[in-house]
């Protein structure tokens, strides 16, 4: 594949700086994506799944087989902050940073 | 690849890699990296990020905390640009009563040199503009920050390479003995002879102790986070419970849950986080959740890092903390130093494994 | 604030009308969620006489056979959200579906999930530039929306469905230059579609491949490369067949475990004989099992809908294995003798049901 061509449309990454990955051991397109950012934007990595399988294949010689589906995030697919808030002011397991300051005897321990 | 270390590093993530990186500008040769996947699929590929020292309690453990913190400029002058930034934190509170604490924090931190401001709610609103007007104040420290942790580990891994160090990738530590002397670290792919051996296995750090018959006590702490798509720069500090990225994405979330080494997400703390997102900062309601992510937090029977020696197993290590992104520049320093001179710059004593025998 | 129904069905595509009507038709409470405001997935835009169709279907037009899907379902007590999408699951299972207003917990006791193909994208130097697109982008803009994407096309890739799209472009008027395929031999299966082809005197190249576009803001021009040489075309569409692949995110949340078939679209999820994935109360249905022809795709949303109607006992036990032994055999008259590939794949699937290539996605 021509070093210039764009792998990953989002966040504009060729196929050159995917290589580059592969060069410092990257196997999987999760390693790409934390290395180069490709997979990360909007599309969330829809579009360039299978580009960035086929450069891998291209370059170590896995079967496409051999090379793990990245990880699929949610929201399957984007969505509003206020669709997703229920907007109540009470958390069970999100923490608000003061709360974990802990108190002794009236002192920060 | 050789099978002879004078130190093998278990564990490729932000902690394991900065002692490795450390250690490389001391002597050139004999260090080796493994990792069971790559490095960032563990928990430093999973996480906020902040570089955060404000409200850690007690104060000595915000001190230390403070030391790292102040390694980052540094750091980032010798490896190459991690999108530090040293932005401030703010810990907006909402309930009048949380003033007497925030003042006792302020209180406390200030004999150990740590400057923390509690702002007004005037005071907070004129600093960050999009924080809801319903905000009673802040505690405001200067020292916080954030970092790009991809960024940071593959700058990490480049210094290191470039001095020598070598990496092993997909390659599980599955066996350790010691045998006059020296470890056999065995391996999927080989063994290994090391004089030096360190443990940076993070969140399996009680796996990898197991292999040794030692009882690292860390247990896991899920954390799960939203990210927003790229917005326009608007906040201006690293905010408890958000920031914004170089690229503009926000990423939201303070969760904690015990689900062992599950790192799925749940609609539930999904939406929990939505809440707190547009309770803090309410312009954001209009913002698209692109992903949301969790890791598994190292999180250490009694809160405190474990680092050092391990009591007993000469020339073994170990290191596991949660915060390994702020304490990293410190960790890859003090076990340096401790390895190569026997001693450390800043005292470790307290929290070394040995504690909870 | 749950809501409860028998059987949820993600995507209203014509493998998910298809067991819909399975399970309505034999009084199941059924409930369609698809982000579209319409019904009929991505049937409704396809022009083409789909001619291979399983019984009782008479060979009819892609978006007919759409319409008679959703009418056959006009009878039966099913509950539409339309316009609503799933967005993940809740840590009790129950998922996540939204009307763009809030999200809401659904707890059905079976799910079929039919979410569909995506297409491939093929990379070339430029091929991001506004004036590439996929095959069906192309059909979704003449056929749904009515716009004309360009003048002067070319398309890459020789697939009957390529071919049909090649087709529908040329009869709202735009030019052809070329139809290029990579390998010696055309793709398509139909034979009457590459005689269409010919008899619009468009030309086809084979053992040709795109090497670069050029344009300033948009394509306009574009190399073909032959082994022995290189042709300059002047375009403002391109359009890329690069196949299609099974959409997983759905799965991906609900913990199923994948396999691999090349001849399917690549990763799909694990399945037994009965459209079943490994996580117990979770069907599939249509392309997300497999890319296949229309025909064989109506089956593969009967055959889960047979099984759940028998977990839930509102069938025996004999009526489902009869039910399900003529669906097995009406697909592979239909899969095998004009995918045969397609089909050996599938039922390899099956077979390597207990041996998943991933599992457990979520511990690390
Ligand atoms: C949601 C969330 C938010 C967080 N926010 C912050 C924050 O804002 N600031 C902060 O400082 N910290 C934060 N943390 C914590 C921080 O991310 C961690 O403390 C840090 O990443 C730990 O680094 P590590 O190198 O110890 O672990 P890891 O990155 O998990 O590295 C351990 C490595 O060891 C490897 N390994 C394990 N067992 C073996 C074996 N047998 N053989 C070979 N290799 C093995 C693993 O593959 C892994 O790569 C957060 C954590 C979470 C989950
Ligand atoms: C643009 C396009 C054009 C095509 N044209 C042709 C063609 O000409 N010839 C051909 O043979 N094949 C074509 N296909 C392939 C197509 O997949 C099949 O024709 C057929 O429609 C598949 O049926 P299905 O029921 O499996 O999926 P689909 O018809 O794709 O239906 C899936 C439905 O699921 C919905 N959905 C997906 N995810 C979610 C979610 N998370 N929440 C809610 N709803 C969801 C979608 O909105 C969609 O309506 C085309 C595909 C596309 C994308
Ligand atoms: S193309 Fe890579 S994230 Fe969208």
């Amino acid at each position: 594949m021509d070093k210039t061509t764009i792998i990953c449309r989002c966040e504009e990454i060729n196929c050159e700086e995917i290589e580059e990955a592969i060069g410092h051991d990257a196997r999987t397109f999760d390693d790409i994506k934390r290395l180069t950012r490709c997979g990360m934007g909007p599309c969330q990595a829809k579009i360039c799944i299978s580009l960035v399988a086929d450069v891998i294949h291209e370059q170590t010689g896995s079967h496409l087989h051999e090379i793990p589906l990245p990880r699929m995030r949610m929201p399957i697919s984007p969505i509003k902050l206020e669709t997703l808030a229920t907007n109540s002011t009470t958390f069970s397991s999100v923490k608000s940073v003061m709360d974990e300051v802990e108190l002794e005897e009236g002192k920060v321990r | 690849m050789e099978s002879s270390y004078e130190t093998v590093v278990i564990g490729g993530g932000v902690v394991g890699n900065s002692i490795a990186y450390h250690l490389s500008e001391r002597y050139q040769e004999g260090i080796l990296v493994l990792d069971k996947k790559y490095p960032m699929t563990g928990t430093s590929g999973s996480t906020q990020a902040w570089v955060w020292v404000h409200n850690k309690t007690p104060s000595w453990y915000a001190e230390f905390s403070m030391y790292s913190a102040e390694l980052y400029p540094y750091l980032s002058k010798k490896i190459g640009d991690v999108e530090y930034k040293r932005t401030g934190g703010l810990s907006p509170f909402f309930a009048e009563k949380d003033r007497e604490k925030a003042k006792q924090l302020a209180d406390s931190y200030r004999k150990i040199g740590i400057k923390i401001k509690v702002l007004s709610r005037e005071e907070v609103l004129e600093k960050e503009p999009s924080i809801n007007p319903n905000v009673a104040g802040a505690t405001y420290s200067s020292i916080d920050g954030n970092v790009n942790p991809f960024r940071l580990i593959d700058m990490y891994m480049r210094a290191a390479k470039k001095n020598g160090v070598q990496y092993s990738t997909y390659n599980k530590v599955t066996s350790i003995e010691k045998q006059n002397g020296t470890f056999m670290v065995t391996s999927d792919k080989k063994t290994y002879v090391c004089k030096n051996l360190i443990l940076a296995g993070g969140t399996w750090s009680r796996e990898l102790g197991n292999l040794l018959g030692i009882d690292i006590p860390v247990n896991q702490l899920r954390g799960q986070i939203i990210v927003t798509e790229p917005l326009k720069p608007f906040l201006n500090y690293t905010i408890s419970g958000l920031r914004q990225a170089i690229n503009g994405e926000v990423l939201i979330g303070y969760s904690m849950e015990k689900a062992g080494f599950d790192r799925s997400t749940t609609l539930d703390v999904i939406q929990e986080t939505a809440n707190m997102a547009v309770h803090y900062v309410p312009s954001l309601r209009k913002a698209k959740i692109v992903r949301a992510f969790s890791g598994i937090r190292a999180m250490p029977e009694d809160g405190f890092p474990i680092l050092g020696k391990v009591p007993g197993h000469e020339n073994l290590y170990v290191a596991a903390t949660h915060s390994g992104v702020t304490l990293s520049p410190l960790i890859g320093t003090l076990l340096t130093e401790l390895i190569l001179d026997g001693e450390t710059s800043v005292p470790i004593d307290r929290y070394s494994l040995s504690r909870f025998a | 604030m749950v809501m409860e129904t028998d059987v949820l069905i993600i995507g209203a595509g014509p493998a998910g009308l298809a067991a819909a009507y399975e399970t309505a038709s034999r009084g199941l409470d059924v409930t369609i969620v698809d982000e579209s405001i319409s019904k009929g997935g991505q049937l409704c835009q396809q022009t083409q006489i789909l001619r291979t169709l399983p019984s009782p279907f008479l060979a009819m037009r892609g978006y007919e056979l759409a319409n008679t899907l959703i009418n056959q379902l006009d009878e039966f007590s099913v509950r539409y959200l339309l316009g609503h999408r799933m967005i993940g699951t809740y840590k009790d299972g129950s998922i996540g579906i939204t009307d763009e207003t809030n999200v809401f917990p659904v707890n059905p006791k079976k799910i079929i999930v039919a979410t569909g193909a995506a297409e491939k994208a093929v990379p070339f130097p430029k091929w991001t530039l506004p004036g590439v697109i996929t095959v069906g982008a192309a059909q979704t803009l003449v056929n749904r929306d009515f716009v004309t994407p360009g003048k002067n096309a070319v398309i890459i890739g020789s697939s009957d469905f390529a071919m049909d799209v090649a087709i529908q472009l040329s009869d709202v008027g735009v030019n052809i230059i070329g139809i290029v395929e990579s390998l010696p031999k055309i793709l398509a299966r139909d034979a009457e579609k590459t005689e269409h082809i010919m008899q619009r005197s468009i030309p086809l190249y084979l053992r040709s491949s795109i090497k670069e576009a050029r344009g300033n803001g948009e394509v306009e021009e574009i190399d073909i490369q032959f082994p022995d040489r290189i042709m300059t075309e002047k375009v403002d569409l391109v359009c890329v067949d690069g196949g299609r692949t099974p959409i997983l995110d759905a799965f991906y949340q609900l913990g199923c475990s994948f396999g691999f078939q090349e001849e399917l679209g690549g990763w799909l999820p694990q399945y037994n004989e009965f459209l079943q994935t490994d996580c117990k109360d979770v069907f599939l249905a249509g392309n997300a099992a497999g890319i296949s022809s229309q025909g064989a795709l109506l089956i593969t949303g009967r055959i889960p809908g047979v099984r759940v109607c028998e977990e839930l006992n509102i069938i025996s036990k004999q009526e489902a294995e009869h039910e399900r032994a003529s669906h097995w055999k009406e697909l592979e008259n239909l899969e095998a003798k004009l995918f045969p590939e397609k089909w050996e794949a599938r039922l390899n699937h099956i077979k390597n049901y207990a041996n998943p290539l991933l599992k457990d996605q979520f511990i690390s």
